[in-house]
């Protein structure tokens, strides 16, 4: 028989290496005499976009296209450190890292236009499509190639994440800064006779503080929630003896094309006051609450609360067994 | 060794082979292929999929012999080696790319698809892709943009 069940799960989790551990981001910027910025930081871009999250970072901070904005990023003689692509981090940590010397060479050049265009002062200066002009009087304006034609402007920056270590004896204490939330509701399927559990709807939620490139965030949650599938139901390394068993695709199965469904993805935006433009790390969260959904679901259809992973059909029937005697 | 004729890419290649060459290897080592992946070595993961003769095929689970006089065609030749593919420009534009080591394979499996059936369903993608596995996206985009190429192809009359 197809019993049908619904089920939640929901998480939060702390950004970044936490627990007092120094969370350290660092970015140069120049303004080069082509009037292009390039921005020096070691956020290593794994596929998740923290090239394209720090290009447009930049590009807000100092009103340039994206194709101004030189990224260097992966060449590590000529990149400040900007620690691992890890712990949910860069977004927020570089991201602030970024933001902020961009920041302090917006003003820097500023300054610069206000000496060449012979200003009383750099107030109500603003920077669009590389030029810094008068907000009152746009014809008083200089092109940012122009400021950087004789000596390059760079500023170094960095960024260091609050966290605090726990106290050790009571395990207390505000350990990460800042914290995501997330809730995922599954629909899923369990066929008693065979033991085979299908995820037939999802709906997603997840709090980005602000999403700086949704398509990105929601390309993150849809890759967690396949990774959580497959963690749910399916993968399963078998360790015999300190030797992984399942050592290939043919045994250790990830969730294909035809695992996954369509997802409801909803993103939340409840900007955080220290993060860049209120973003939060997306990449681990995203992957948490889905498993619980779906062990709360199958319970919800059959009544039966399996504990183990992966799901695998012999396991279901086995719990399923084990309530009827 | 083994003196044989192939034709990759539109063009034909005198190679002279080991008997029992893989494919991946004469196209990634002889040829200088590399957007032909190497994941599994054992036909499960897709990421060394081309085309022969208008079919995926596992490059390495093909014997490079058994390529004689056939037509192949890799991600770099997808579109003639010079423009972008519409299929490339619909993964981009729907974010369909994250490490991009499935990419090659998600998009030449896609090719043959859209060569045979120009307006596929959602379904009919999701089987399509079946047999490329990606570890990153959770395939929805890559679905997305599947869609979206057969727009573009339409659009442009082929
Ligand atoms: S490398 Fe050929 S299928 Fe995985
Ligand atoms: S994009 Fe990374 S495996 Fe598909």
């Amino acid at each position: 028989m197809i019993k049908e069940g619904i089920g939640l799960g929901t998480m939060f989790y702390g950004t970044g290496y936490g627990n007092g551990f120094p969370d350290v981001s660092k970015a140069e910027a120049v303004l080069r005499a082509d009037g292009k910025v390039a921005v020096h930081t070691g956020a290593t871009e794994v596929g998740q976009g923290a090239k394209t999250a720090m290009t447009q970072i930049a590009c807000e901070v100092l009103g340039l296209k994206v194709n101004d904005i030189i990224l260097i990023s992966e060449d590590t003689s000529n990149m400040p450190d900007s620690g691992t692509a890890a712990a949910s981090r860069q977004t927020y940590n570089t991201g602030n890292a970024v933001k902020k010397t961009c920041e302090d060479l917006r003003e820097k050049i500023k300054e610069e236009a206000k000496l060449k265009l012979n200003l009383n002062t750099d107030v109500g200066l603003k920077l669009k499509d590389g030029y810094v002009y008068v907000e009152t009087l746009p014809e008083k304006s200089i092109a940012l190639k122009d400021l950087a034609k004789d000596k390059s402007l760079k500023i170094k920056g960095s960024f260091t994440a609050q966290t605090t270590e726990m106290d050790p004896e009571t395990g207390q204490g505000a350990p990460y800064w800042p914290y995501t939330f997330g809730a995922c509701a599954v629909k899923v399927s369990v066929d008693t006779l065979t033991g085979e559990v299908n995820v037939l709807k999802a709906v997603f939620t997840q709090d980005v503080g602000r999403a700086i490139n949704p398509s990105l965030v929601e390309g993150q949650m849809d890759g967690g929630f396949s990774m959580a599938l497959g963690y749910a139901l399916l993968e399963d390394i078998n360790v015999d003896n300190g030797k992984i068993k399942n050592d290939s695709f043919t045994n250790y199965l990830i969730p294909t094309s035809l695992d996954m469904i369509d997802i409801d993805n909803i993103l939340i935006e409840d900007p955080e006051n220290t993060a860049p433009y209120g973003a939060k790390g997306v990449g681990e969260p995203v992957m948490i609450p889905v498993t619980p959904a779906i062990l709360n679901a199958i319970y919800d259809a059959v009544k039966v609360r399996i504990t183990e992973i992966p799901v695998t059909p012999s396991r279901v029937l086995k719990e399923l067994n084990k309530s009827k005697k | 060794m083994k003196d044989i004729k192939i034709n990759v890419n539109g063009k034909t290649h005198k190679l002279n082979i080991k008997e029992d060459e893989r494919l991946v290897d004469t196209l990634r080592n002889r040829l200088g292929l590399t957007g032909v992946k190497e994941g599994c070595s054992e036909g499960e993961c897709g990421a060394c999929t081309v085309i022969m003769d208008g079919e995926t095929v596992t490059s390495c689970t093909v014997l490079t012999f058994q390529a004689k006089g056939k037509e192949i065609i890799t991600i770099e030749g997808i579109n003639g080696g010079n423009k972008i593919h519409p299929i490339q420009q619909a993964f981009l534009d729907e974010g369909a790319v994250q490490c991009g080591f499935c990419t090659p394979g998600m998009i030449l499996s896609a090719k043959v698809l859209l060569d045979k059936n120009p307006e596929p369903t959602r379904e009919e993608a999701r089987k399509a892709i079946s047999g490329n596995l990606c570890r990153c996206t959770g395939y929805n985009k890559i679905v997305d943009a599947i869609i979206k190429a057969s727009k573009y192809l339409k659009r442009e009359g082929n």
